[in-house]
């Protein structure tokens, strides 16, 4: 606190955040580094049968991209080009990875936020209610029902739903979503209904038991027996009292669950659904031996993961003023 | 309660064990730069947990009848958890016999492609040789296959009970790596403080920042995949958890009365590791364990589901994508092991639930 307070603290997160992004950098040109195969064997699996030696392409390639050159300096070239926007190029679709991430991000984008909404918002209605409720038939149902739905594994669940509601079953949906439809319109949002349940359902779950753990914790707290005493109805004792004390953790949780729960969970939905976004590219790119796309997409999730927790952490000590900045 | 366990024992247990896994290390070096193989990749693995069960599971819980006997019956009073429990040995059963007695998975026979399972019957279009024209003919489960057969005439049954041997090896083996791990950086981290805490922590924060799915199939993608593989690869990049609960519970600890009496009748470090701090934050790390089996069983399946798997083993997530691309004809190949992988999800999140009620009811895990 004494360089400054919030603002001090502020720009100490920002330091940390630059650090840990040179540390994720880092441990991925390590893993490409320690690899079995070198990145020219994959370009070269690109280029196959365009040349009859091989090693002179492969000369050829590590001269281009620089692999011939000492380990410091390789690695100082691929900070500085992932720091420039120069991310490489796609074999597979023949065009800069760049170009690639911004024409699909928001395919990605468009799921996990409709997702977010959807299980947040049911989530934590849910979990207050069962909170209310403690120890009724409504809470042991609703608790039940997370326990299914945080052990249900979402890419099964997108199966059974294409089963029972596309296709040969009740056929009201699309099996592949279309992507021709435009975005932001009712239809597009009819053909991301199954994918929204698919990944919002194991996620609805965690957040039904974090609310009510939540609610229920400062459902004990001195200030709500005050505020009952003062004779406020129940309905501001828990709209105001209970549930803005309770709000900030959850959300803290809900971001902090955004790398762990969500990239996966939108990575496999992405792939049964079809849906062109980064998930799906990085798939085919697997398939196609296109390193530089699948080194690209992983550090983008790890840099959405850290940049959400970055601002959550600074919202917070905005919104609560009993965080110290330490 | 289970410092109790740890004090009776004596600290002989922590010297053999060490002891075993130098002799195990011993084995890998000669078996990586000498000629003759001794050990297959797998069997280090099972070595290995078979040492830290016996040493750390069976042992204590053998010596401590008592103690044994009061888990056991707070563990009966979550009702769940023994079902959870009563589930999970029974897929070990059946993981380990149950490939005598079942067909080989691998057998392709597209004479019974879509055998629907026992008590269903499917329209088939299938073309008659003798009329020389396709025509519907209506196709019966049966004994042969209970559980039906896939788009290559591959049992069911015996599918799904290889993919229960592959779950529970990944699930079991990765988690036994990745809690040795997070329990080690904790506990150091915590009790040396300083330099090592910070560099460990930093570290720990750089591996949380990967999405956890991701990271495994970046992994898997630049090293290819194989089944021991798959398994180091989660162990190696999922104790991040276990590591930031082991130290936020041990530096807790550190401050108690009986480490600071220990340290001041003159107990070298290693010994308040070993005998102090590392006891005392097991029952942590068994609960932990329990509860992160799921993911990892539930990211292998993913893993293989999207072709990313072992090629040479029949996993769960196998059986699954085949069960994708014929939906429209044979509904069972998707739903029967996606079944199974929730049941044991669910087994493994009630007897962990039960476990941690047991040992700690105020826990907030």
């Amino acid at each position: 606190m004494k360089q400054g307070g919030l603002r001090g603290y502020i720009i100490r997160r920002l330091i940390y955040a630059a650090l840990i992004t040179l540390g994720v950098v880092t441990v991925t040109f390590f893993l490409l580094r320690v690899g079995p195969s070198s990145p020219a064997d994959k370009y070269l699996a690109n280029m196959s049968a365009r040349t009859q030696d091989p090693s002179q392409v492969i000369a050829a390639i590590e001269a281009r991209y620089g692999l011939d050159e000492p380990i410091y300096e390789q690695y100082i070239d691929y900070v500085v080009n992932l720091a420039r926007g120069d991310w490489g190029w796609s074999f597979s679709t023949s065009m800069p990875v760049m170009k690639l991430i911004q024409r699909h991000w928001i395919y990605s984008f468009q799921l996990i936020l409709l997702s977010m909404l959807f299980s947040a918002s049911l989530g934590i209605l849910i979990g207050i209610y069962s909170a209310i409720k403690q120890y009724t038939k409504v809470d042991y149902l609703a608790t039940f029902f997370s326990f299914i739905g945080i052990s249900i594994p979402n890419f099964w669940l997108g199966i059974m739903l294409i089963l029972l509601f596309s296709g040969t079953g009740l056929g009201w949906f699309k099996v592949y979503y279309d992507t021709g439809l435009p975005l932001f319109s009712l239809a597009n949002l009819k053909a991301l209904v199954l994918p929204v349940i698919t990944l919002g359902t194991g996620m609805m779950a965690g957040y039904t038991r974090y609310a009510r753990s939540a609610i229920l914790d400062n459902l004990r707290k001195d200030f709500v027996r005050t505020a009952r005493a003062k004779g406020l109805p129940e309905r501001v004792v828990i709209g105001k009292h209970v549930f803005r004390n309770a709000i900030l953790p959850i959300i803290t949780i809900i971001m902090f669950d955004l790398s762990g729960v969500v990239f996966g969970g939108a990575y496999l939905t992405e792939i049964i659904f079809g849906i062109p976004g980064l998930g799906r590219i990085s798939f085919n790119a697997i398939f196609a031996n296109d390193y530089p796309v699948v080194v690209t997409i992983t550090l983008i999730g790890a840099l959405v993961a850290l940049l959400t927790n970055l601002v959550t952490d600074i919202v917070y000590t905005r919104l609560d003023p009993r965080i110290r900045y330490d | 309660m289970m410092r109790q366990v740890s004090n009776k024992v004596g600290g002989l247990r922590n010297l053999i064990f060490i002891g075993v896994l130098l002799v195990l290390i011993l084995i890998l070096l000669s078996d990586i730069y000498l000629v003759d193989q001794i050990l297959e990749p797998l069997e280090y693995f099972y070595l290995f947990f078979a040492a830290v069960a016996i040493f750390y599971g069976i042992y204590p819980l053998y010596a401590n009848r008592r103690l044994t006997k009061y888990y056991w019956q707070r563990i009966k009073k979550h009702r769940l958890s023994v079902i959870g429990l009563a589930f999970i040995t029974f897929l070990i059963v059946v993981a380990l016999i149950g490939p005598i007695f079942t067909q080989d998975p691998t057998k392709v026979n597209f004479a019974e492609k879509n055998v629907p399972p026992v008590g269903f019957t499917v329209q088939q279009f299938v073309y008659d040789l003798q009329a020389e024209e396709f025509v519907v003919q209506e196709i019966p489960g049966t004994w042969q296959h209970p559980l039906g057969t896939d788009d290559k005439g591959r049992d069911m049954l015996a599918m799904l009970v290889s993919g229960a041997r592959v779950s529970l090896q990944v699930g079991l083996l990765a988690v036994l790596i990745a809690v040795f791990i997070g329990t080690i950086m904790g506990v150091v981290s915590a009790y040396f403080g300083g330099v090592a805490d910070m560099v460990l922590m930093r570290f720990t924060d750089i591996m949380m920042t990967f999405p956890f799915f991701l990271l495994l199939v970046f992994i898997i993608f630049i090293f290819g995949p194989s089944l021991v593989f798959i398994i180091l690869v989660i162990g190696l990049t999922s104790w991040t958890g276990t590591a930031r609960l082991v130290r936020s519970e041990a530096l807790s600890l550190r401050t108690r009365e009986f480490i600071m009496a220990s340290k001041s009748l003159g107990a070298s470090d290693t010994r308040i590791v070993f005998r102090h701090l590392i006891p005392n934050v097991i029952s942590v790390v068994i609960v932990i364990a329990t509860l992160s089996i799921p993911g990892v069983i539930v990211a292998e399946a993913a893993l293989s589901f999207i072709g990313l798997g072992d090629p040479t083993v029949t996993s769960w997530g196998v059986v699954l994508n085949a069960g994708q691309r014929s939906l429209d004809t044979a509904w069972w190949v998707a739903v029967e092991p996606g079944i199974i992988l929730f049941l044991t999800v669910l087994a493994f999140n009630f007897l962990g639930d039960g476990i941690r009620d047991a040992f700690d009811p105020r826990s907030q895990l």
